[in-house]
């Protein structure tokens, strides 16, 4: 195979298309897997909205008892002031704009490390707010049904107890990683394979 | 605004077989080839205001359509027939009478079964691009852009074979 023939080939080749035009300048929205990633964010945002207006009208439809509403305003609260921060964080990442003339490498990298974080502090959001979620189940359970929770506890013993915990602790950090794997995951190894091709010597 | 964007689309109307090669090299179906190739212009636009002139257009403009094509990825993985080369198959010999258009097909086509980093060296090789430049661009090493070449090169040479050519 003669490379420099091919070379002149490839060089006197003159695709005929017609010309680029204004308007495809002002696509909305580029492709690329951060850009992906940042749709499906902004769609989460929506999502976690519409939960949040949610949690506000629970201890309306379940009829929460003084103490109990007490608590689950401070939950709310909590899960209200997180929420917030992570989507200031996530907004900033989406704002936050890419240069592609950088070399290869640099350029890779950038996307591969801004997409890891971004997962990774939404992974954190999600944690934080299945724990806050479960801290009220727990409170709930010790206020409103008490007398049955301790007649239960007390015939439980604390070996039985402790492994229910980390059962549960393990449940939400599988979901967690599964469903941000799933969700966001896969630009994430595309990625990933570039940048091992590109190390392997 | 109007003035950048007409000095924009005039330099990149003078490029724009930059954009088709790259393009064509990266996805197989016509369809996907629409996509990148607006893809990468709205990068290059989105890009432009980073261009200072300190360097030749092409050569900033390779950058930008390499790095776009490397990040976009299929939609779906394509199935490449990965069956190694067994010695039994005819191969023709596309000849100079032959159309330099075929020939370059038959490059198109065997390019599809390259990784994205091993396309972006056969194409800044075909562009006249030197070790340098090709390291300047991937961010590797001179001597790493030369072995990655040659391999490259040495694996596209089999792939060609293996489809049944040899030119």
């Amino acid at each position: 195979m003669n490379f420099d023939n091919l070379k002149n080939e490839w060089n006197a080749e003159n695709p005929a298309e017609s010309n680029i035009s204004s308007d495809m300048l002002k696509i909305n929205q580029a492709h690329t897997p951060i850009d992906k990633i940042r749709a499906k964010m902004k769609h989460e945002f929506f999502y976690q909205l519409f939960f949040l207006v949610f949690m506000a009208i629970i201890p309306h439809i379940f009829g929460f008892s003084a103490l109990i509403n007490r608590v689950f305003m401070m939950t709310y609260s909590t899960t209200c002031g997180f929420t917030a921060y992570y989507f200031f964080k996530f907004y900033i990442f989406y704002k936050n704009s890419y240069n592609l003339s950088m070399d290869t490498r640099k350029n890779i990298l950038w996307f591969y490390y801004e997409m890891k974080l971004n997962i990774e502090l939404y992974k954190a959001l999600t944690y934080i707010v299945a724990f806050i979620s479960v801290g009220f189940l727990t409170a709930f359970v010790f206020i409103e049904k008490a007398s049955i929770f301790s007649k239960i506890l007390n015939k439980l013993s604390p070996v039985y107890i402790l492994l229910n915990c980390f059962v549960t602790i393990l449940i939400i950090g599988a979901i967690t990683e599964l469903w941000a794997w799933f969700y966001y995951g896969k630009y994430l190894k595309q990625v990933k394979k570039v940048i091992d091709e590109l190390d392997y010597e | 605004m109007k003035e950048t964007e007409n000095t924009f689309l005039t330099l990149i109307n003078q490029h724009k077989a930059i954009i088709h090669k790259i393009s064509k090299m990266y996805m197989n179906d016509a369809e996907e080839q629409r996509d990148l190739f607006q893809e990468i212009v709205f990068q290059l636009w989105k890009a432009y205001p980073s261009f200072k002139g300190n360097s030749k257009f092409t050569t900033w403009m390779y950058r930008v359509c390499l790095n776009t094509a490397i990040i976009c990825f299929k939609k779906e993985s394509r199935k490449v027939d990965k069956t190694p080369y067994d010695g039994n198959i005819d191969i023709i010999d596309v000849n100079e009478n032959e159309g330099k258009e075929e020939k370059l097909a038959y490059l198109y086509t065997a390019v599809q079964e390259l990784n994205a980093i091993e396309k972006a060296l056969i194409f800044l090789f075909l562009e006249n691009q030197s070790h340098r430049e090709i390291a300047e661009n991937l961010g590797i090493s001179e001597v790493n852009a030369r072995v990655k070449l040659n391999r490259t090169k040495e694996k596209l040479q089999f792939i060609i074979k293996k489809n049944g050519y040899e030119f």
